[in-house]
């Protein structure tokens, strides 16, 4: 279960594998710069073949596309053409959105193996790296590899939609945007019982149909005073606090603890928020 | 046949959008006669899809890519067997995001 709220900021979470530079370490300022070459800055991206067809550039190995540099690139097509030489082989991938060579260059005999399997008419997976001669673009392959669940098609374009999305918002929003995504991953200490982050609360119940008296709880259990105490609340406290009958309280804390806001500590009469422990 | 024209996502409701242009779309094979595939849209309309189907039996999803050549049919020239299972909801989703908000990315 995911909190929408750290879902949105974490391209991470998305990602799987943390392709992508996280958000401390990807700043929409100017230190993400094109001509940066940290490390960081160099992550894979999903694109379509038409998005790296147009793709701008200044020369032939600086590709900008939505004000991130693109050096390596994950593509899912389907193979049209296939040519074997002596030590690579190309392979003229189309997505559906356009054409693109891929080039993979084979040294050892799992090279050959891997390439040999790729055949014509197959759809297939590409990790590699974006190059351009001449106006061409075309992709040295570290791994072309067939699809066998043909869900990765769809996954594949939905994953290019949303890193699209992802880094335009992030530039349209500018740097305002950097604390407010740093607050909602991280988790930070509510500052009073009236204050807790709208997108946080909403979250709650949008995601998981919390109830009124549910939120209240929880509102009231994220107080600091409660959240600094490790003791947390005694059940009493809460009721008598909120003026809630003690079944109803139970029934909605253990809703509460069954959905993960909210645990049990010293005993089962003490509760305490999930946030910040 | 001319395979560097992009073949744009579609379902069943959004085929007459681009009738006589490259589509592909997945269809649920209801059955056959004679050069003519029936299939279910990932949107539940039934889609006529003419041409030679591959030699190997079709499962029980089907990509195919082609010419929509009406509103209701398609002129395939590449067929895929998708497999017994497929999630229709979110490739029927993808063919609206590529049509609608997110068109640049595709065509």
């Amino acid at each position: 279960m995911y909190r929408s709220s750290e879902f949105d900021g974490s391209a991470a979470a998305f990602m799987g594998g943390g392709f992508m530079p996280s958000q401390t370490t990807q700043p929409p300022d100017s230190s993400f710069l094109p001509s940066s070459k940290n490390r960081e800055a160099r992550c894979l991206l999903a694109l379509t073949v038409k998005q790296i067809c147009e793709l701008s550039s200044n020369d032939e190995s600086n590709f900008v596309i939505d004000g991130v540099e693109v050096t390596n690139v994950t593509i899912v097509g389907r193979v049209c053409q296939k040519e074997d030489k002596t030590s690579e082989y190309t392979f003229l991938v189309d997505d559906g959105t356009g054409q693109i060579e891929c080039t993979r260059w084979v040294q050892e005999r799992i090279d050959t193996d891997e390439a040999e399997g790729i055949l014509i008419g197959k759809y297939v997976r590409v990790h590699g790296h974006l190059r351009g001669l001449q106006g061409r673009r075309f992709i040295n392959v570290f791994s072309i590899r067939p699809i066998t669940d043909f869900n990765e098609i769809t996954s594949h374009f939905i994953e290019c939609i949303y890193v699209h999305f992802y880094h335009k918002r992030i530039r349209r929003q500018g740097t305002t945007t950097q604390p407010q995504l740093v607050n909602s991953t991280m988790n930070t200490p509510l500052k009073g019982y009236q204050t807790a982050p709208p997108n946080q609360s909403s979250a709650y119940s949008a995601a998981d149909g919390l109830n009124n008296i549910g939120q209240m709880i929880l509102n009231f259990l994220q107080q600091p005073i409660y959240l600094a105490n490790e003791d947390g609340v005694h059940r009493n406290v809460v009721g008598q606090q909120l003026n809630i009958p003690m079944d109803k309280l139970m029934d909605e804390l253990q809703s509460l603890v069954e959905n993960g806001f909210v645990y049990s500590t010293i005993d089962d009469d003490h509760f305490k928020s999930t946030v910040n422990a | 046949m001319d395979t560097s024209k992009p073949a744009i996502f579609v379902n069943g409701g959004l085929l007459p959008m681009h009738v006589r242009k490259r589509v592909r779309t997945v269809i649920q094979v209801l059955g056959s006669d004679r050069g003519t595939v029936i299939g279910k849209s990932t949107d539940d309309h039934q889609l006529t899809v003419k041409g030679s189907p591959p030699s190997v039996p079709l499962t029980n999803f089907v990509e195919v890519i082609g010419i929509a050549d009406s509103e209701k049919s398609i002129q395939a020239e590449i067929w895929t067997n998708f497999g017994d299972t497929f999630d229709t909801y979110s490739y029927n989703q993808l063919c609206q995001l590529a049509n609608g908000e997110y068109q640049l990315l595709f065509l």
